[in-house]
């Protein structure tokens, strides 16, 4: 089922149709996939991961509205956060969590399937505005994005003032903002 | 703080960078139902998970799809922990079926059959225990030394999947334990890890989040004790 969007897979995933959870999976897996192994630079905690990833999306299929889709970008979220709990905890040695957004009908996750179905789209979109960003641009997003850091973490790390960092990371979002509203505009 | 002011905070509040005290203005909007801040978090949100494509592209191995596959119960074979319920049907088959080929040796094999059995319905159980929405995940340790997760569910028990664990003199056992937030520790079940030293280990004991506070693993006699012997090597807060 190539084409079916988000809102037919959910509704294949409700009635428990395998084939439906590996359609998810073709559609998100590597993206889910290449997050991880960025994150945690180890090939084989990211197979781990999107394992436990997918058993979640498979425990939670019937938690989602399919009228209102949203599985992509539950799914990327859900992903990075997992991923950066896995570095923190594996660093302290015990759990530390991100602000919680797993539960399905988190408002955060309350679109018009039409947006929903436009994640990978958005994703390819962002990649290449993120490519013509500045190099400073670029870390700051990549300090936030990938290791979950805070203007005054990635400040301390890059030795550089606080306002600096925000104006980098304030100019670096707008453009990439912009290129995702006109993604979900198609 | 006004919504303009407020406008290049929800990124990084959808990305959970945001500082805590500007973090806590934006959930008084959130919290009175502010329209405004909801919809700038939804396409906040929506933006933080497109970010996942500036990662690398990378390419899974092949059984990576089958893993996923078997999540759902389709019968493709698949390597990993997770999947040895597969693994370990396919294994009884084959041993009723030597079994009956050898009848010298029906009864050993019968016992080992059962011990595989055992084995099967024990992943079965941690299956259950995985695939719930209720379940917690606790990770603990570093890769390169004894690391792993604890999936607890308040109902149905523990899952304590372990790496690395160092290998045990033949008179000695890993043994699990609940630890209170007061009194003593209660036992939670023995376990040896195999030669690589992983080990997967199922208590099928509700775990009420309110009175237990950690999980702990100590070194034991070979029979297991009703009260820790030797110092925890693990321990592994709930909280």
């Amino acid at each position: 089922m190539p084409g079916s969007a988000d809102a037919e897979l959910i509704r294949k995933l409700q009635a428990r149709d395998p084939d439906a959870l590996v359609a998810v999976y073709d559609r998100y897996g590597q993206l889910a996939y290449s997050l991880f192994v960025r994150i945690t630079r180890d090939e084989g905690t990211a197979e781990d991961l999107v394992q436990e990833l997918f058993l979640r999306v498979w425990s939670h299929a019937s938690e989602f509205n399919a009228e209102r889709g949203a599985l992509g970008v539950w799914i990327l979220s859900i992903a990075r956060h997992m991923a950066i709990d896995h570095m923190r905890s594996a660093q302290a040695r015990f759990s530390t969590r991100l602000r919680s957004i797993e539960q399905t009908d988190h408002p955060c996750f309350s679109y018009r399937t039409e947006e929903a179905e436009s994640a990978i789209d958005r994703a390819r979109a962002v990649k290449e505005a993120f490519s013509n960003l500045s190099g400073d641009q670029k870390r700051v997003l990549e300090l936030a994005y990938f290791e979950g850091c805070s203007q005054s973490e990635i400040a301390q790390k890059l030795n550089e003032p606080l306002g600096t960092v925000k104006s980098w990371m304030r100019s670096g979002l707008e453009r990439l903002r912009n290129v995702a509203k006109r993604g979900a505009g198609k | 703080m006004t919504h303009p002011e407020m406008n290049e905070l929800y990124e990084l509040y959808a990305l959970g960078t945001l500082e805590p005290e500007l973090a806590a203005e934006i959930e008084r909007h959130l919290a009175d139902q502010c329209e405004y801040c909801w919809g700038r978090l939804q396409e906040a949100t929506v933006l933080a998970a497109a970010m996942a494509g500036i990662a690398e592209p990378k390419t899974p191995s092949k059984s990576l799809r089958q893993r996923v596959l078997a999540i759902g119960g389709g019968t493709q074979r698949s390597r990993g922990w997770l999947f040895a319920v597969v693994g370990l049907s396919a294994a009884c088959a084959v041993l009723l079926a030597f079994s009956i080929w050898s009848g010298g040796q029906v009864h050993a094999l019968e016992d080992r059959m059962n011990g595989l059995t055992r084995e099967r319905n024990e992943l079965r159980s941690a299956l259950e225990i995985l695939s719930r929405s209720d379940t917690r995940t606790v990770q603990f340790g570093r890769a390169d030394t004894p690391h792993g997760r604890v999936f607890v569910n308040r109902n149905r028990g523990l899952v304590f999947v372990g790496s690395q664990l160092p290998a045990l003199a033949t008179d000695r056992t890993y043994e699990l334990w609940l630890v209170p937030t007061s009194g003593a520790p209660r036992p939670a079940g023995l376990f040896q890890p195999n030669a690589r030293g992983d080990s997967v280990n199922v208590s099928p004991v509700p775990v009420n989040p309110a009175e237990i506070a950690a999980v702990a693993v100590s070194v034991e006699p070979r029979q297991g004790s009703s009260a820790p012997t030797t110092k925890p090597f693990l321990v592994v807060p709930l909280g």
